[in-house]
């Protein structure tokens, strides 16, 4: 007996003295013990994030997570077999022997049937059978179908990764924070409440969806009737970068992206699309011209219909020439002749630092997903040679985005001053709204100089681009016609053309600048095509926006009173 | 003095497990809440989303259509002056529009290094200058 007690005594000391000595185990030793321990009692549930929301100017939702399910099945569990099969085929409309094959499988595990909808997948809960697995898959939803795809882009991965337009680009914004999440099993653990930072920020865009309709409307209805290969429309606000309007025909449903068949339709062709832009560049020429002090509107030259620059040949449209001809009719006419002359009198600096002073050759950073900076050579390049001065005076042997247009032509309307244009309006989180201040890149032209483009491109659009016109409202505009480069020259005929047209109203307040492009149209010339498609479309607007026309403009200025608008 | 002790520690042992049950009901109640506050909000996204299909343009359009209305032309559009009327335009395009010559050039684009110093600088006293307004 006393061995027994004597055994006991050092059994329970050898044990107080072990239950000391876990108190002093060095630090690594103790947390492994801990992990082991929680490991017992815990699960870790990795808790998706929630993606951030994407809103309309309005706070119309244009983007947004639902939840589908994806159906399993434990046969091991099934008790009737021929009940459930029924019951689960019933519900979502499937094949009911298909279904019993699964429930009387000799796998742990068989998939039954996914995505499903929230609305069946609720109708499968409600019939609380312990060998269902109900697991959610969550789902980015676009309400508004094909409208503004190519803006707010898709998200691929089972809703978790961003691509293209917005998505692509603010994904770290939106997509929040996945979370591996330690859960207790012991019941008594009080449950942990999914942490409300980890949601995605949503985002408040610069797009106005009712001008969006009118703008992809106008488009489609375009590329239809010039029988077009596809084209690009723009609307901003040249006071402060904002994209009203981004359109690309033919489009997309961002809901089904992956029936699409033609890849380049996921392309959001105003960014990420480059093409020689053409004669519209004449505008720039011919601002950046004055801006530099190498010509003033006065100024004449003596057009030949032809000129030799670098070894190649520059012709006017037709092959006409005609004679003394000041700045503006070259941009009327398009002259391509009389733009190489101006580039030349410009020379290489000032010519190729004006045009990067546009914007060309540079991302705009209007925050869509994989902008193309686009392409101006300039002298020393490789490839590089003194024809480009005189062809990329008029647009060709240079690559731009439709972005990058508007955004000159904006800074044109804006007085001189370029803003940065933006998608982005505001950032909504858990601490606030953050609102996206409008930002001026830089001065490209002076108040001047802005005042004679806008002169000129008012008479351009009077007596170039009569389409354009629009009862009451002083337009201000340029067409433009590109050819398309080939390995052996350029094509000819319908069909063998980019045709644009950049344009802003009220030419003397503008408020918004509208930029039109269409591929390989029926029509060679961009002044027989485009003006329309940018007068259609500025029709619609006046009336979103409320723009009044010049006389009540004029008219307001002089009594200072505001305006009521009614329906005649 | 044994029994009495037995007892103590039965009433104990039973306060303990009545306390370890009422924490287990109390906390699955919260796990059920908590699953159906989740539930709710799936239900309410997914009714945002029918609601937002119902209210998209060209869906809008079309009923527009089949009750008579027509898009307005700009030629259907009358302004009506009121003297003395001026209500405060949606639009205050005064911080927004371009800066005035007077009111200092920003500086003409170069790509020294001083040139964009000078940006940076044009920048960032604009950034005071709203933020003050």
């Amino acid at each position: 007996m006393p061995f027994v007690a004597i055994f006991l005594i050092l059994m329970a000391a050898y044990l107080v003295i072990n239950l000391a000595n876990f108190q002093f185990f060095p630090r690594s030793v103790r947390q492994e013990l801990e992990k082991i321990g929680s490991s017992i009692t815990n699960t870790t549930l990795r808790v998706p994030a929630e993606r951030g929301l994407i809103f309309d100017r309005d706070g119309e939702p244009l983007a947004f997570n639902i939840v589908q399910y994806r159906l399993g099945v434990s046969p091991a569990l099934v008790a009737d077999a021929d009940s459930l099969s029924s019951q689960v085929a019933e519900i979502l409309d499937i094949d009911e022997f298909e279904v019993y094959r699964k429930t009387i499988s000799e796998n742990i595990w068989e998939f039954v049937a996914g995505p499903i909808s929230a609305e069946k997948g609720q109708a499968l809960a409600a019939l609380d059978e312990i060998s269902l697995g109900l697991e959610e898959i969550p789902k980015r939803f676009y309400p508004q179908g094909t409208l503004a795809a190519h803006v707010i882009g898709i998200v691929l991965n089972e809703g978790l990764v961003g691509s293209l337009g917005v998505e692509g680009a603010y994904n770290d914004t939106l997509a929040g924070r996945v979370l591996d999440l330690s859960v207790s099993n012991v019941p008594f653990d009080l449950p942990e409440d999914r942490p409300a930072e980890q949601r995605g920020q949503d985002i408040v865009l610069t797009i106005d969806r009712d001008i969006q309709f009118w703008v992809e409307s106008e488009l489609k209805t375009a590329v239809d009737e010039y029988r077009a290969f596809r084209g690009t429309a723009i609307v901003m606000n040249p006071r402060n970068g904002d994209v009203l309007a981004l359109a690309n025909y033919p489009t997309m449903d961002p809901n089904n992206f992956l029936d699409v068949e033609d890849p380049s339709l996921l392309e959001n062709a105003a960014v990420q699309e480059t093409y020689e832009p053409g004669s519209i560049i004449q505008a720039l020429t011919v601002a950046s011209a004055l801006e530099r002090g190498a010509i003033t509107p006065y100024w004449t030259y003596n057009d030949t219909g032809q000129l030799s620059v670098g070894g190649r040949d520059i012709w006017n449209r037709h092959f006409q020439s005609h004679g003394s001809t000041d700045a503006a009719t070259i941009l009327i006419r398009s002259l391509n002749a009389g733009a190489a002359t101006i580039s030349l009198q410009m020379g290489t600096e000032d010519f190729y630092s004006m045009m990067r002073a546009f914007g060309l050759g540079q991302a705009t950073g209007v925050g869509l997903f994989a902008e193309d900076p686009g392409e101006v050579r300039i002298e020393g390049e490789t490839n590089w040679n003194e024809s480009y001065l005189g062809f990329n005076s008029f647009g060709q042997d240079m690559k731009a985005t439709s972005m990058q247009l508007i955004t000159a032509f904006a800074a044109i309307a804006n007085d001189g001053v370029m803003r940065q244009p933006r998608i982005v309006r505001q950032v909504i989180s858990e601490d606030g709204v953050e609102e996206a201040r409008p930002t001026t890149v830089r001065r490209v032209l002076s108040a001047e100089t802005a005042a004679s483009m806008r002169d000129m491109l008012i008479r351009v659009v009077r007596e170039g681009a009569p389409g354009a016109y629009m009862r009451g409202y002083t337009i201000a505009g340029k067409p433009g016609t590109a050819w398309i480069s080939t390995a052996v020259g350029q094509e000819y005929g319908p069909h063998s053309s980019i045709v644009t047209f950049a344009g802003f109203f009220p030419a003397y307040d503008p408020e918004v600048v509208i930029f039109v492009k269409l591929d390989r149209p029926n029509e060679y010339y961009g002044y027989n095509v485009t003006p329309h498609v940018f007068r259609r479309i500025a029709d619609r607007i006046v009336i979103l926006l409320e723009i009044p026309n010049d006389e009540v403009r004029s008219r307001l200025e002089a009594a200072e009173t505001d305006i009521v608008v009614a329906g005649s | 003095m044994a029994i009495f002790g037995v007892a103590i520690l039965l009433i104990l042992g039973g306060l303990y497990l009545s306390q370890v049950a009422s924490f287990a009901i109390t906390n699955r109640s919260i796990e059920d809440l908590i699953s159906r506050r989740d539930q709710l909000k799936r239900q309410n996204e997914q009714l945002i989303g029918e609601i937002a299909s119902f209210r998209t343009v060209p869906r809008l359009f079309e009923r527009a259509v089949e009750i008579g209305f027509r898009p307005a032309n700009n030629s259907d559009i009358d302004y009506i002056l009121l003297e003395g009327y001026n209500p405060q335009r949606a639009a205050a395009p005064s911080e927004l529009t371009a800066r005035s010559e007077a009111g200092g050039a920003a500086p003409a684009y170069d790509e020294t290094f001083s040139g964009w110093l000078e940006r940076q600088f044009a920048l960032l006293r604009d950034q005071f200058e709203t933020f003050g307004k």
